[in-house]
């Protein structure tokens, strides 16, 4: 077994007309016991600035944390809100400095632009190579499956509305066939007036 | 005076390195990290060099990303295939790019590509291969057009055809049968795509589309994608659920509140480098 | 070379002379008689069924399916009560949300599922004949003391082999309500209270706090059915639907499957009310 299926969960985010969504599992486990089912795994770094850390439950902690204050740090000394890009190369550098000793987390970035709301995704590796598709990106115990379902279910330019329907039926058909995932999701659609927050109804088992 | 959280060391960090290695022990053996997989190849043309790479990055044995960029750019003469750890390539051309810009800047005139070899080469041998980049280094400087291939243990040669990542001898034997010297621009592209399609179709690692990159001595010019081999099928069904179909606990908007907002018009100013 | 003198066996035949009793099973084949398996021609010693789940590459074959289960047996004074949920897993994976993991072996008589499905389903079929056979030879149903002996010597019989099973027979006979516990190892117990699989832990905490002999049929069916959705719940093997079944004198019968997430809900509602 691999030590980022150790907790379980996973993380999905998607692309839509000029919004992005981003959602979450909600369940911490130690390998087959189901501990809690409200631990969130998608953070809000900024208004529309999201990032979801699937993997293993201290280093997801952890690296939220670090994140946190290199931000915090860099706002303050800059000024301004932090481009979803910038939290890329910052996610990639705090990752790949260890890269001989990594976290074992698989970040996904969801957020718009601070001035230009254009739509950004991406997914880094344990240490911290990016991936920005145009379409989707997955992360975490179901990645098979979450990459089937968002394969056949994403289209482009989706309304918001679509986009939450999308993106929480992709999550919850992938995690219910996935033992480590799933007891119930979390959806945030980000889009440039506001952020909908919604908690699904899903299995308990 | 208050001790920082993150200290931020330069080089790498090693806090996690005990830990880790522990739980290798205790049967919980290291992730996978992205591999490229990769077919890149370069040769070199009459008036410069041809660089092309395939676009598919694998995690195991899943495609992570069926268009990624594998042409990395370092100084507006020089680009650099890379196949190997994704992480280790994308920041070994980084800063790769950095230090060479900063050379340039430093010594005033354009940077030689055996420069840049010899960076990487010697980058890459203090890390004694743990840095898994396999790179084809490609340019144009003031002396003639280079092909550099760097292996991740720090050694390199200088050729007129070189191939590298999992895809290679496919890619080398298109390169072996029809590779000949003073090749015009039109031959080198299309000789480059073959070489690279041979990958892309003999070898489970590369896949999806083609890219080249052009540098002469008027400069490089990316073309991404050169070539889409593997065209994806239309999707027959539709697969939309009504809006309604997700059952939902609670809903919480949050609107973003705009409380002020001045826009600063910008002159451009250039830099002083000299 | 050829492929046994790679495995390292001389020859064959001169395996079997001397052996003695580490005797090799000679092959006739399952469908002529179903207690014959073939095995390697090996000692059980130097046989390594068990690793051959363990592909070149050390990656696990994905052949023993259902392996995280939970199902639950007990005794009370209106009979037995079974309940199951019906997840399969390979490894991760969830196979099916739909198993039958109840075998319903005669009308009087049935046993459950855990450990290797094909495993269970098989060795509960050739059961299931050798009770028949039973009953055509001696005019009367075997009692349930002696069905579970029959399955508990087959199994024997290929112990070491990596045979992977937990089951519990229950049924009605002559002596009024029975449940045994067999294994792959040969166990074999009757007893009042039984749960099996990765979700057991959790069904006995259920089980043993809620547990009286003179429960009422409904309370002792809810019983069973509130172990199996807390075993589910807390139990990443285990989940899908519920069923109970309950055997009194007359046989058993099925009295519900139902959903876990419309049990969780339906739980969850319930509690709200009584907080009320």
């Amino acid at each position: 077994m691999s030590i980022l299926n150790y907790n379980g969960g996973c993380v999905v985010a998607m692309k839509g007309k000029n919004c992005v969504a981003i959602a979450c599992d909600l369940r911490f486990g130690v390998q087959s016991q189901t501990i809690t089912t409200d631990f969130e795994r998608v953070f809000e770094l900024g208004p529309q600035l999201y990032i979801g850390l699937p993997g293993l439950a201290t280093d997801t902690q952890t690296v939220y944390q670090r994140l946190q204050f290199r931000i915090k740090m860099y706002e303050m000394r800059e000024g301004r809100r932090m481009k979803p890009q910038t939290l890329m190369a910052m996610a990639q550098n705090l990752l790949y400095e260890r890269r001989f000793g990594p976290y074992f987390v698989e970040p996904v970035i969801a957020g718009l632009h601070p001035s230009t709301k254009e739509p950004y995704i991406c997914a880094l590796d344990l240490i911290g190579c990016p991936c920005e598709p145009a379409d989707f990106v997955v992360s975490g115990t179901c990645s098979e499956s979450l990459y089937g379902m968002c394969e056949t279910t994403w289209r482009e330019d989706m309304e918001p509305e679509d986009l939450f329907e999308c993106i929480s039926q992709s999550l919850v058909n992938a995690f219910d066939r996935d033992a480590l995932s799933g007891w119930g999701a979390v959806v945030h659609i980000i889009e440039h007036d506001k952020v909908t927050t919604r908690y699904l109804k899903c299995r308990q088992d | 005076m208050m001790e920082v959280v993150d200290n931020s060391y330069p080089g790498f960090q090693f806090s996690n390195f005990a830990r880790n290695e522990n739980l290798v022990a205790k049967g919980f053996p290291m992730p996978n990290s992205r591999k490229t997989g990769t077919t890149i190849a370069g040769i070199v043309f009459k008036d410069g060099v041809v660089l092309g790479a395939d676009t598919r990055a694998t995690e195991g044995d899943i495609i992570a990303d069926k268009n990624c960029s594998k042409i990395h750019y370092l100084q507006p003469n020089m680009y650099c295939c890379g196949a190997g750890t994704a992480a280790d390539l994308e920041m070994t051309t980084q800063l790769m790019a950095s230090q060479l810009e900063l050379h340039r800047l430093n010594t005033g005139r354009q940077v030689p590509v055996v420069a840049a070899n010899r960076m990487l080469k010697q980058m890459l041998f203090r890390y004694q291969g743990y840095i898994g980049a396999a790179l084809v280094l490609g340019g144009v400087d003031k002396h003639d057009s280079h092909i550099y291939s760097i292996h991740p243990h720090g050694s390199t040669d200088r050729l007129p055809y070189t191939t590298m990542g999992s895809g290679s001898l496919a890619a080398m034997s298109v390169f072996e049968s029809r590779w000949k010297p003073n090749m015009e621009l039109e031959e080198a592209k299309q000789l480059v795509r073959d070489a690279i399609a041979g990958g892309v179709f003999n070898d489970l690692g590369s896949g999806s589309n083609i890219d080249l990159c052009i540098i002469t001595k008027d400069g490089a010019t990316m073309i991404r994608p050169y070539d889409v081999a593997n065209v994806k099928g239309q999707r027959q069904g539709k697969y939309e659920y009504k809006r309604g179909t997700t059952e939902v606990l609670s809903t919480t908007v949050r609107p973003i509140q705009i409380v002020a907002e001045t826009v600063k018009k910008v002159t451009v100013e250039e830099m002083d480098t000299a | 070379m050829a492929l046994e003198a790679i495995n390292g066996v001389s020859r064959y035949h001169s395996k079997l002379d001397d052996l003695g009793e580490e005797m090799v099973i000679p092959e006739i084949g399952n469908l002529k008689n179903q207690y014959q398996l073939c095995t390697p021609d090996l000692p059980k010693s130097e046989c390594q069924i068990g690793e051959f789940l363990i592909d070149e590459t050390g990656r696990k074959i994905k052949l023993n399916y259902a392996h995280g289960t939970t199902t639950l047996g007990f005794k009370f004074n209106g009979g037995v009560v079974m309940a199951v949920d019906s997840r399969a897993t390979s490894g991760q994976y969830i196979g099916s949300g739909n198993v039958k993991k109840i075998i319903e072996i005669n009308p009087y008589l049935l046993g459950t599922m855990a450990g290797g499905a094909a495993d269970c389903t098989y060795w509960e079929r050739v059961l299931a004949k050798q009770c028949r056979i039973y009953e055509l030879r001696n005019r009367e149903r075997i009692s349930v003391a002696a069905a579970s002996k029959l399955l508990a010597n087959m199994v024997y019989q290929y112990k070491g082999y990596g045979l992977s099973m937990g089951v519990m027979i229950a049924g009605w006979d002559k002596k009024g309500p029975g449940l045994y516990y067999v294994d792959n190892n040969g166990n074999r117990m009757p007893g009042n209270v039984f749960s099996v699989g990765s979700g057991s832990i959790y069904a006995y905490g259920v089980l043993d706090s809620g547990y009286r002999s003179d429960m009422s049929d409904t309370e002792a069916q809810e019983l069973g059915r509130r172990a199996i959705y807390h075993a589910t719940h807390r139990d990443a093997y285990s989940g899908g639907v519920v069923r109970v079944y309950h055997i009194k004198e007359d046989g058993w019968t099925k009295i519900t499957e139902e959903d876990s997430k419309d049990l969780h809900y339906k739980y969850a509602e319930e509690k709200t009310k009584r907080s009320q």
